[in-house]
């Protein structure tokens, strides 16, 4: 198993090395994982109401909000897909996992791989103690979407240190 | 925070100085500034939010850049202190949570993470305490950021 790296290669690209076929793979379905974002479940929590319960400013929320974040939301997809064209990953050789992308994008990929892993885990109803659990089977469904989430929570703490340069943590 | 263009597709969301909602309770009678403040893709919203509430239109007859207030919110709505609230969610990680209590509210990463592991425990953190506009601004930042958060009036 290669050890995956994030670095910035200069002052404008970070660069993504040891990306191993599997999380290869993964990578390339954020952007269909993100076109379930309007399903009701995956929408009630990418645009949350703001209190718990005034159903009025709650409406007004979502009127005028809602439409800003789902658009946020969606470039945030977007320049992510555009970046991936440029992933190079032979599944015959899992050294040679890589890609390059602007500094600039590294919000709209952290962005996009916590849409995607909050999206899984909505769809699949996965809890806390889904997260917690040590023996996950991939022949599951609900199992293989915590295996998707903790996966893309592994590139996504990888560039949380990159920002902070801080120790891993799990997941709140 | 100083957000910087092209790290996502300009959008109003990330750089809105303050929330939309805000712009309803607006008493604003200079028309510079009213120009900076208000976003002009947000201005047809707030309209149609105002004309559903069939409000005064947004420009006076006599000032320009002048809001007829909807003099339903009252001065001690606006004047008691709000909680920004964040929930726990078994998806979003610790650090992930701590970046984002740092990046809105500038906090040292101590305090982020304490906030951040209050959350954890006990389900919720209070993380900010003061006027609704601002709580509200804050509210629409961590939901761009994906944290369940929400607003609630303190009872103190």
């Amino acid at each position: 198993m290669t050890e995956l790296r994030v670095e910035r290669a200069n002052e404008k690209q970070i660069r993504i090395t040891g990306i191993a076929p599997v999380l290869a793979v993964m990578l390339r379905e954020v952007p269909v994982i993100l076109e379930m974002r309007d399903s009701p479940a995956a929408k009630n929590r990418l645009l949350p109401d703001p209190t718990s319960a005034n159903e009025k400013a709650n409406q007004e929320w979502q009127q005028i909000v809602g439409p800003e974040l789902h658009h946020l939301f969606v470039s945030a997809g977007e320049t992510m897909a555009r970046d991936l064209t440029g992933l190079v990953a032979d599944p015959h050789d899992i050294n040679t996992g890589q890609l390059e992308f602007p500094v600039e994008h590294l919000r709209a990929w952290m962005s996009a791989l916590n849409q995607a892993r909050l999206i899984l885990g909505e769809i699949h109803q996965i809890k806390e103690e889904d997260m917690n659990e040590a023996n996950l089977d991939p022949r599951d469904p609900r199992d293989l979407a915590a295996l998707r989430i903790h996966l893309l929570g592994y590139v996504l703490q990888s560039f949380v240190e990159l920002e902070t340069g801080h120790e891993p943590q799990a997941s709140i | 925070m100083e957000r910087v263009k092209g790290i996502e597709p300009s959008s109003p969301a990330w750089e809105a100085g303050a929330f939309p909602l805000c712009y309803t309770r607006f008493r604003q009678t200079d028309s510079a500034s009213f120009s900076v403040q208000i976003k002009p893709k947000l201005v047809s919203a707030i309209t149609f939010v105002m004309l559903q509430r069939s409000m005064a239109p947004i420009m006076g007859p006599t000032q320009p850049g002048t809001i007829q207030i909807d003099e339903t919110e009252t001065k001690a709505d606006l004047a008691a202190p709000w909680n920004v609230i964040v929930h726990n969610d078994p998806i979003n990680l610790m650090s992930y949570v701590t970046l984002v209590f740092m990046r809105v509210f500038g906090y040292a990463r101590t305090k982020a993470e304490r906030h951040m592991l209050e959350v954890h425990h006990k389900g919720r953190s209070l993380v900010w305490s003061g006027g609704r506009e601002q709580a509200e601004h804050y509210v629409h930042q961590l939901h761009s950021y994906q944290l369940l958060a929400t607003l609630e009036k303190s009872e103190s």
